[in-house]
């Protein structure tokens, strides 16, 4: 059992907690390139993910990566979380596993 | 539903030897069984912390409470298929553990077959140390198709962790957090104004959180005291609920074996030593 990489759940607002480690998020796709995609956080904010999306990307998009910067991720891992994504849902899980609750999660 | 042939079955044809004295062999009491939650939502951090009890060393103590089985929400990585059982880690973003899926026929890993690495998945299991390190004997591998799924999870491991620490420490006052958006579709009746003692307790057991309520009730020590039992009449007036739902409750929890009839089909009484 291996504990020794575990991502932080982000959303935009967070992700300056966590500059140069590993955190885990869900964006809303709004435009998509060859190197990057553009999405909006959970909480509305604009973010910048690096690497290669898989083809086709669904409207949301979990990315597992590491935190470049307040507002970019470079992605390791992307999966297609579908068409109808519940984010204020996730935007909450952000904010109780950063709180409190930050022991159960890293 | 998915085989679960090598988990009734205490032959030594299912699975390795080291596993069948903990599902099958020996029988803990009735009592105890009844203590351990059902299936308990844990993420693996949790379990990579969480400590032995007992002398058989058979469960772990996550929360203060004793856990056999958990449900766990992950990636499947280094899947591995051998002819006796399908192996994989489960990474759930807090850690990395392995699952191992015992094979009996092979219709049972039919479901495991597909699965590449990188792929979210549902892991129900029952947790177990072999050579000192923690895996999780898995009967059940779903796959996880709405990823709100993945959201929920997470809130009922979180709901679980503050639920049994609310439990140990009352004078610990409950941290701010703000539910007041509640988890859309997750559960039924949602009462966040109730004023009762045990309004709206989420479990981890199998029992619906109406269901738990009736069965709070009659649990009451004045309420086993009445030798009669409790008028469903009752129960509905109590719990301000439609006498229906109550009916449809105590055939649930009569079912489980945990209220029964009394004087007549109308007075309930919670079973006692439990």
């Amino acid at each position: 059992m291996d504990t020794s990489s575990p991502a932080a759940f982000v959303n935009g607002g967070l992700l300056c907690m966590h500059v140069g480690r590993k955190v885990r998020t869900v964006i809303q796709v709004t435009r998509s390139d060859a190197g990057s995609v553009m999405g909006k956080s959970t909480d509305g904010c604009q973010l910048v993910v690096r690497g290669s999306p898989p083809a086709p990307l669904t409207s949301y998009v979990e990315v597992i990566g590491v935190a470049e910067n307040e507002n970019s991720i470079r992605a390791e891992l992307w999966t297609n979380f579908g068409d109808s994504f519940d984010a204020s849902n996730y935007d909450q899980l952000c904010q109780l596993a950063n709180g409190e609750l930050k022991h159960l999660f890293l | 539903m998915f085989s679960s042939s090598q988990f009734e079955d205490s032959s030594p044809l299912a699975g390795g030897g080291f596993m069948s004295s903990q599902l099958g062999g020996s029988t803990p009491s009735s009592a105890r069984i009844r203590d351990m939650q059902g299936l308990v939502p844990a993420t693996v951090k949790q379990i990579s912390e969480a400590s032995q009890s007992g002398d058989e060393k058979s469960s772990f103590i996550i929360d203060g409470v004793d856990v056999a089985n958990v449900t766990v929400v992950g990636m499947v990585f280094n899947k591995n298929s051998r002819s006796s059982d399908v192996r994989f880690q489960l990474d759930d973003g807090t850690g990395r553990i392995e699952c191992i899926r015992w094979v009996t026929e092979r219709l049972d890993t039919r479901d495991l077959d597909a699965l590449e690495d990188g792929t979210y998945v549902r892991v129900n299991g029952h947790l177990q140390t072999f050579q000192s390190k923690r895996q999780l004997n898995a009967f059940s591998v779903r796959l996880v198709t709405n990823f709100d799924e993945v959201t929920c999870h997470y809130l009922e491991c979180i709901h679980f962790h503050l639920q049994n620490s609310k439990v140990q420490s009352k004078a610990d006052e409950a941290p701010d957090l703000s539910f007041s958006t509640p988890v859309r579709g997750a559960s039924n009746g949602h009462h966040p104004a109730s004023t009762n003692d045990f309004s709206m307790q989420y479990n981890a057991d199998g029992l619906k959180s109406f269901d738990k309520l009736v069965l709070n009730y009659l649990q009451q020590p004045s309420n086993i005291d009445r030798e009669m039992g409790i008028h469903v009449d009752e129960l509905s007036q109590q719990l301000k609920s439609p006498l229906e739902k109550i009916k449809d409750a105590i055939e649930f929890l009569e079912r489980e074996g945990l209220v029964y009839s009394s004087i007549d089909d109308y007075h309930y009484k919670a079973v006692e030593g439990l």
